[in-house]
């Protein structure tokens, strides 16, 4: 056995280096097959490792807040301050309960330390059972009693070197947002990088608002509750509706609540809202990319099969010299497997290499964090191991049970007739892979045209030039009011407004109604801002003026200045909009419509546009400081603004960002997709060629002697490369048959996701069916040429 | 006696017609014969040569070898036999190219499971006898047609079969190297090797002890 393998794997290693050019076609395919998986594989496994690390981790979830139409039945990963206490109270299956809230409801908080200043985006304010829930290390510090207290903190451990060097933290005092100020109790090591939280403070929950007037109407804290042993998820979640309709009656009813277990928060939480982590995966795109992966290495394999068999009047020869001399089909079948199994450890060998390579490409791509030491690790072994065997098994499968069943009479006769089923299969298997690739080519081009679309589309305002200033870390309105005068006295500036937020991240929302007898009420979205911010975004006034400069102190007469969208809703023509009572909720009853601007895209192009108002109501707080400017040295313009900012609030950090950056952010997806997809497109197309290669190797061999007697009867060089690649452009026009109908479908799918999107024009199949075409005439005519080219004798003389 | 062949017939079906590629076949062959094969492009020799090898079927007739009914047998029954008794010899030598002088050799006896170092006695015992030694490293293109039927013989007598066949082993050689092919035959038959050859040549015919002509698949 041991003697008949090493016999098998030295004629394959023989055949290997006298067929260089096979080999590496050969080899360099399945190379990029299993590069692929191997990449791939590593991400999927480290995705799946997410939050594994807590012991407890089976018995943790996570309360959802389903709700109904009026939210649009969004799924929030937060639920009600008011949650937690009454689920220690009323549901004895839990055994720990514990509330986060992200800081200022996600904002970045100010931190000062002595005389620093820090940004802080991971500051969250927690129950102490938090510690009890996720066996979270500590350094130093107690973690049954860190936080109790109110106006305490934990530091994770780089965090506390940040702030305070190499001094020790304990007990020294951090003051958050100029305003409150906290001691620290407690140091933990950090969060490992596969862990969905990742807090670099931890501060408690009853130092905030929330804790003294827990409510059930602002659902923003993320609850965790870790279950007793052997209590279901099923029940528990009965349990939480009986809490639900005890304290909140049916009326007040616009959501019910779920249970997400902790294993599946990373990869099943992309379709929520709220998540405070950033370490949100997608079980989707791992579904995806998967499938691109598989796909690649199918292809590859078939090229296998396609280049294996192309040399097949030999291998005929030598299946039946083999059998003449005593093999069995048996016997053959083994050694086309070995000799299978010889290229493909070879591939894997310099796809594990590639891999190497390909991982800082990938994590660049995904923004993920894979390491290539991985691919060292012993747990890899056994799935390499499974790679090898598959591809060696799917690949080999084709040339070993079909050659080895040739009858030796059949193999040895002179002139080889091998039937047309087989060449079939060939095609047909070419066939798929250059739909496959045309498919890809169509996805690429759409995907780039609609990306273009968005970038040129009117927004309704001018985002370019403009930059948001945080102003969170300054307390007292004078500060403010200093801050904008010194920014307006700038040079270059030519507009300054102090808002809550702008178009592109998220602000308040409320509801507005046409009567009081209107029980539906539409959607909208307020924004509190200064009179300026319609010039400062450069927005179309339509009707009345923009709201008052300045309000009187008492004054709580709210003026609103609504989009065309709200106004249509009400009825009004903007005209006769102009002063009339706009029922908002929140604004207590009181608020009057003092301009009506044009629609703007305040969000992402995914949605249509909705209702919007900006308002001068006292119920949130300006973050931004809005700054426009005029053509200006961009680095000289920001160094000035930041010296004001220094000068006017020596205690905060300057944190900005520009609106047109901000925008680009929101389609940061669908970059991320058009780039995968032009890899994995021309790796498709790349791999779909060898084997286009290989078939048009194979029929140039077959057609050898009919070459030789068409020169001899005088046929010309182009006329036989013509009559050779004619078959092929069949090939690739079946493809696109196939190919075309099938990605109008998934990209008009694709396109659904935009409220603003392209039509799928004819002249982006055209140009697909011209690269495949163009791409599959010049690897063939390679080979036709070359088999032009022969001298007919040789051919010939063989008979 | 080696074989016999009973009223063998072999058609292909052409156009609702039957064509013969061999017809009424009666032929006994005795241990130690040597026996020339001739006739006409056509006329059904390798077809009958390929049938007394197992290598290809027939429509009709009985086939006995070593009183084994052959025509009864399954296909690994068959091979079988083919393999423990038979060594076959080609008009375009078909070596394995991959595999050198002495691994040519080694082939049949890997797949009939032999030891190790019997089977290096017996590749040296071959070389040995057809002085082929100095050549066992060299790859089968590195030899001249000749020197390659050579090798192609010693590999079809390494298992030391009772029956050579033979399909124009010399068709391929000039008439110096064909003639010594032809001698050598002629040695082994002497030591009671059983040889049945197909040729196209008069001279070559001669050295078989027996001629059988074909003619339209018909023994004339």
């Amino acid at each position: 056995m041991i003697i008949m393998i090493k016999n098998h794997l030295k004629i394959a290693w023989r055949s290997l280096k006298a067929n260089r050019l096979l080999s590496l076609i050969n080899i360099f395919g399945l190379s990029i097959g299993l590069t692929i998986a191997i990449v791939l594989f590593l991400f999927i496994t480290y995705e799946r490792s997410y939050d594994k690390m807590y012991a407890s981790a089976e018995s943790i979830y996570r309360v959802l807040v389903n709700t109904d139409e009026s939210y649009d039945n969004q799924v929030l990963t937060t639920a009600p301050a008011a949650l937690s206490p009454a689920l220690k109270s009323d549901v004895p299956d839990i055994e720990y309960a514990a509330r986060m809230l992200k800081h200022g409801f996600g904002e970045t908080a100010f931190i000062k330390v002595d005389e620093d200043n820090f940004l802080e985006k991971e500051l969250y304010w927690c129950d102490p059972e938090l510690f009890e829930i996720f066996d979270i290390q500590f350094v130093k510090g107690n973690p049954a009693d860190a936080i109790r207290r109110p106006n305490t903190v934990v530091l994770s451990e780089s965090t506390a070197e940040k702030y305070f060097g190499a001094a020790d933290p304990m007990g020294k005092t951090i003051t958050v947002d100029n305003d409150q100020q906290l001691e620290v109790t407690g140091i933990y090591e950090d969060f490992p990088a596969n862990s969905t939280m990742h807090c670099n403070a931890i501060a408690s929950f009853s130092s905030t608002f929330a804790a003294k007037n827990p409510s059930w109407g602002n659902s923003s804290f993320e609850t965790y509750i870790k279950l007793k042993e052997n209590v279901s998820q099923e029940t528990t979640e009965i349990q939480l509706q009986s809490v639900l309709d005890k304290n909140v009656d049916a009326e007040g009813q616009w959501f019910t609540f779920s249970l997400q277990p902790l294993k599946k928060i990373h990869l099943y939480s992309a379709d929520f809202v709220n998540s405070y982590s950033s370490r949100i995966g997608d079980i989707e795109e791992i579904k995806n990319l998967s499938f691109l992966a598989l796909l690649i290495l199918l292809i590859a394999c078939v090229n296998y099969m396609n280049l294996m068999t192309a040399k097949s009047e030999k291998r005929s020869k030598d299946v039946g010299i083999n059998k003449t001399l005593g093999a069995s089909s048996k016997n053959l079948t083994f050694r086309f497997y070995a000799e299978t199994g010889l290229i493909t450890f070879i591939s894997l060998a310099i796809g594990i290499v590639l891999s190497m390579v390909a991982i800082p490409f990938f994590n660049k791509v995904t923004g993920q964090n894979l390491n290539s030491s991985l691919l060292f690790s012993a747990e890899l072994l056994i799935p390499l191991a499974v790679f090898w065997i598959f591809t060696t098994l799917v690949a080999g499968s084709y040339p070993a049970f079909y050659l080895s069943r040739f009858s030796p009479k059949a193999a040895l006769a002179s002139s080889l007739k091998t039937g047309g089923k087989v060449i079939n299969i060939r095609k047909g298997l070419v066939v798929l892979q250059f739909a496959a690739s045309v498919i890809l080519i169509v996805a690429v081009v759409v995907i780039y045209q609609q990306l273009q679309f968005i970038q040129n589309q009117k927004l309704g305002y001018d985002p370019e030039n403009t930059v948001a200033i945080s102003t969170m870390g300054i307390s007292g309105n004078e500060k403010k009011d200093a801050l904008v005068q010194e920014l307006k006295s700038l040079v270059n500036v030519s507009e300054v407004a102090m808002a809550q937020g702008f178009p592109g991240i998220s602000v308040s929302g409320r509801m507005v109604f046409k009567n009081e007898n209107d029980e539906g009420g539409m959607q909208i979205r307020t924004n509190r801002a200064d009179a300026e911010v319609l010039d400062l975004l450069q927005l179309n006034l339509l009707a009345g003026k923009t709201l008052p400069k300045v309000k009187q102190e008492g004054d709580t007469l709210v003026n609103v200045v609504l989009n065309k969208k709200a106004i249509d809703y009400l009825g009004y023509s903007p005209e006769e909009a102009i002063g009339k009572k706009a029922l908002i909720g929140g604004f207590g009853n009181n608020a009057y419509i003092a301009g009506v601007v044009d629609d703007f895209n305040f969000e992402s192009l995914h949605r249509p546009i909705g209702g919007y108002a900006f308002h001068n109501a006292k119920t949130e707080s300006k973050s931004f400081a809005l700054v426009r400017f005029n053509n200006a040295s961009l680095p000289d313009m920001m160094q000035r603004l930041e010296t004001v900012f220094t000068n006017v609030v020596p205690d905060s950090a300057f944190e900005y960002v520009f609106l047109d950056k901000n925008l680009e952010q929101l389609y940061a997806q669908e970059r991320k997709t058009a780039l995968i997809g032009v890899i994995f497109c021309g790796l498709a197309i790349l791999v779909a060629c060898l084997g286009l290669f290989g078939l048009a190797a194979f029929t140039a061999e077959r057609r050898k002697k009919e070459i030789g007697v068409r020169k001899v009867l005088g046929a010309t060089v182009l006329g036989i490369t013509q009559m050779l690649s004619k078959d092929f452009v069949k090939l690739v026009l079946l493809a696109l048959v196939i190919a075309f109908p099938i990605a109008f479908w998934l990209m008009n799918d694709w396109l659904q996701d935009f409220a603003y999107r392209i039509e799928i024009g004819w002249e982006v199949f055209i140009l697909a069916g011209i690269a495949a075409l163009a791409i599959a005439l010049l690897t063939v005519s390679f080979q036709a040429v070359k088999a032009a080219l022969a001298n007919p004798v040789k051919s010939l003389r063989t008979e | 006696m080696l074989l016999q062949l009973n009223n063998i017939f072999k058609w292909v079906q052409q156009g609702g017609q039957r064509v013969f590629l061999l017809k009424d076949i009666n032929l006994e062959v005795e241990e130690g014969e040597f026996i020339s094969v001739m006739g006409p492009s056509g006329s059904g020799k390798s077809t009958l040569l390929n049938v007394i090898g197992m290598l290809d079927t027939f429509d009709e007739g009985e086939y006995n070898f070593l009183d084994e009914p052959v025509h009864q047998l399954k296909e690994k029954h068959r091979s079988n036999l083919y393999k423990q008794y038979i060594g076959f010899v080609f008009q375009a030598y078909h070596l394995i190219d991959e595999l050198t002088v002495y691994e040519n050799l080694e082939m049949p006896l890997l797949y009939k499971k032999i030891s190790g170092s019997e089977r290096k006695a017996m590749v040296a015992d071959m070389l040995d006898r057809f002085n082929i030694v100095g050549k066992k490293d060299l790859f089968p293109t590195q030899l001249s047609g000749g020197q390659q039927q050579l090798v192609g013989v010693a590999r079809a007598l390494i298992t030391k079969p009772k029956l050579i066949l033979a399909d124009e082993p010399t068709g391929n050689l000039n008439s110096k190297q064909g003639e010594d092919i032809m001698e050598l035959f002629k040695q082994l038959n002497d030591e009671g090797v059983t040889i049945i050859q197909v040729t196209h040549s008069e001279k070559n015919a001669e050295y078989g002890k027996r001629i059988i002509n074909l003619l339209d698949g018909r023994m004339v």
